[in-house]
């Protein structure tokens, strides 16, 4: 079928499933993006401030332990370095440049992990902007270190008390919000995720993760890596460390999503490996639903990869084969968490850790020339509480 | 002439010179019996019902209808059994012109061809997708299409849709659903400020009736736009009146027939 609104497909995937109330508001938004990429002005500044506040550009790290001990040359892309601590920044400075360059005076945003909502509080504060952050009662309680940074920062935090009270609620509740007050209000939205042009958007502003890693690993090594890899949760990370090595075929690109317990149990975040295509938060993607089509509760050990669904231009690079999708468990998780602090002083985002516990699966399958960069997307210093309770046999909590 | 019972009212309305009321329950709330002597109280009285089938995440919805949708699926509300409710209605000679409202991934869900040909089979006469813009639409009406257009897929419009509603009211059929407020269903009687300009705006272009809803509770509350409107759309307010009177069939009933007699008196 020819579909009219074309532009807003990878594939069969994306599109603009929203109310009425936004379509002018999502096109106003379309327009202002495109001019102000093609704007110098604009790409000035966003990267001013990515170099002056944000700290950019990262290393690439060359772990030499881990690549002495797995057999293979393991390089981590240091977004944990990033002020504010993960990848997130880098989307919401550019998101923010174009609230501002659209007049808008106010922020919104929804966060899983904490990490979003800090970095929106960080750029309203920093351009002066009204922000509120809606977060799951059930985050709130798994992240109050990242609740007290927003509130710091003069952000207003909502707690989301509906459904699953994570991500996925506290996503609803911010798209109400925006369908009531977009005339003034910019929504930021920190995930690969909702209508056409985010999922561009945030790919767009993420994508100088895998454009400086391209020119560091050149550098370093005077050729391509053989494999990158990244955690998936809603995939802001991973498709900014994807994106300039897409179309280069000889580069395989690996996402890592979360299999909670494990992916034949109820309870894991595994959207393409056990989910169907449906239409949620105003994209068509892949989504855990339930027979009646219902969206079913994520688990993961993870905040910020306990999402039902997944970006739609990842649906489209899982079903076109060009990248590869592959869950790890919560278990696997932590314990590569360990490895990685214990052989190279770096404690990761439990997030993160997801892919560095995968990069350790494949490194099996590679030879000591090979080598291949994983995304360190965040810091783990907002997770010392869930992981001190994982090790003292507490679980955690969801 | 169409034989869908949403526009064979519609016309008849126009006939006699009297506006439209709509209500609008939430399907399995509290259960299916409730349900069905709701309808079947409001018959001769409410023009069109719209029934809303419950979803998980219903980002078009204020919390009343939002705590009505997680109650009704807690209880075992689905698309599934509420086809069977349809069936049961129409067997029993029901003629109630109804509609779903529903969100696009139910649709999905069951698959599109499917869902048009069940809704054909039950007798469902419109649809309202609130998450399904005009730009998304062609894949549903292809298969809407391929049951001879048996349900009516109804439009909305909202106060900022501006240069969008020429477009979107070209091929609309049996009535247009205008959304009075930005945002979510329920916001008690707060209209958009520049509401009378933008109805009047739908109504100079529209070719069918023009509908109000969003925040409205009695008669009164539609009063200041009587003339550019040609119904109204009763839906929160109606739930929470039938939670007070415990989901009693009576209340639905005298509720409908005063506001339709006030509405058709202002």
């Amino acid at each position: 079928m020819e579909r009219m609104n074309k532009k807003a497909y990878y594939g069969e995937y994306g599109g603009q499933y929203v109310a009425e109330s936004l379509m002018n508001v999502l096109d106003e938004i379309d327009k202002a993006f495109e001019e102000a990429i093609k704007d110098p002005e604009f790409i000035r500044q966003y990267n001013y401030y990515l170099k002056q506040y944000v700290g950019r550009e990262t290393p690439l790290y060359f772990a030499e332990r881990l690549s002495e001990k797995y057999g293979t040359k393991i390089y981590l892309k240091r977004e944990d370095l990033n002020h504010t601590g993960a990848h997130k920044i880098n989307n919401v400075m550019g998101q923010i440049l174009l609230a501002k360059r659209m007049g808008k005076t106010k922020v919104i945003a929804e966060t899983g992990a904490g990490q979003h909502g800090v970095a929106t509080a960080t750029g309203a504060a920093l351009f002066g902007m009204e922000c509120t952050v809606y977060m799951g009662e059930e985050d709130v309680k798994r992240q109050a270190l990242n609740v007290m940074r927003m509130e710091m920062l003069g952000a207003k935090v909502e707690s989301v008390r509906s459904g699953s009270n994570t991500l996925k609620d506290a996503t609803n509740e911010a798209i109400r919000t925006w369908a009531k007050t977009a005339e003034d209000t910019f929504y930021i939205i920190g995930s690969a995720i909702g209508p056409y042009p985010y999922p561009k958007m945030v790919k767009e502003f993420q994508s100088i993760i895998s454009r400086e890693a391209k020119k560091q690993h050149m550098e370093a090594e005077g050729r391509l890596p053989d494999v990158v890899m990244a955690c998936v949760g809603g995939g802001s990370n991973s498709i900014g460390m994807f994106a300039d090595f897409i179309d280069e075929p000889s580069v395989e690109l690996i996402g890592v999503e979360a299999a909670g317990k494990g992916i034949d149990t109820d309870e894991h975040a595994a959207s393409m490996a056990k989910g169907r295509p449906g239409v949620l938060h105003g994209t068509r993607s892949y989504l855990l639903q339930d027979e009646d089509g219902n969206i079913q509760l994520a688990h993961s050990i993870s905040a910020g990869l306990d999402y039902p669904g997944v970006g739609p231009e990842h649906a489209y690079l899982h079903d076109t084969g060009r990248a590869k999708y592959v869950p790890i468990t919560d278990s696997e998780a932590m314990d590569a968490l360990m490895e990685l602090t214990r052989l190279e002083g770096i404690i990761p985002a439990i997030e993160s850790a997801h892919a560095m516990a995968y990069a350790f699966k494949k490194a099996k399958e590679m030879t000591k020339d090979q080598s291949m960069i994983i995304c360190l997307s965040g810091r783990g210093d907002k997770d010392v509480n869930t992981i001190s309770d994982y090790l003292a046999g507490k679980g955690y909590l969801n | 002439m169409s034989d869908n019972r949403i526009e064979l009212q519609m016309k008849k309305l126009q006939d006699e010179g009297k506006k439209a009321f709509i209500t609008y329950i939430t399907a399995g709330l509290p259960d299916y019996a409730a349900t069905k002597a709701i309808i079947k109280a409001q018959e001769g009285i409410t023009d069109v019902i719209e029934l809303g089938i419950p979803f998980s995440d219903p980002t078009a919805d204020g919390p009343v209808i939002q705590q009505a949708s997680y109650e009704a699926i807690l209880n075992g509300a689905t698309l599934k059994k509420t086809f069977e409710l349809m069936d049961e209605l129409r067997s029993e000679g029901s003629t109630q012109p109804i509609v779903f409202m529903m969100y696009y991934n139910t649709i999905v869900n069951f698959g599109l061809n499917e869902f048009a040909g069940r809704c054909k089979s039950a007798g469902v006469d419109g649809l309202i997708v609130p998450d399904l813009p005009f730009e998304e639409q062609d894949a549903l009406k292809d298969a809407l299409s391929a049951t001879d257009n048996a349900t009516i897929l109804i439009q909305l419009v909202s106060p900022i849709s501006a240069d969008r509603i020429p477009q979107i009211l070209a091929d609309a059929k049996g009535f247009v659903y205008c959304v009075s407020a930005m945002g979510v269903t329920g916001q008690g009687g707060t209209y958009h400020k520049d509401v009378t300009d933008y109805l009047k705006s739908v109504k100079s272009v529209s070719k069918i009736p023009v509908m109000m809803g969003f925040g409205i509770r009695t008669a009164a509350d539609v009063e200041p736009m009587k003339d550019c409107i040609d119904g109204a759309i009763v839906g929160t307010h109606f739930i929470n009146l039938l939670r007070e009177a415990g989901f009693d069939s009576k209340a639905a009933a005298e509720y409908a027939g005063t506001f339709k007699k006030e509405m058709n008196s202002i």
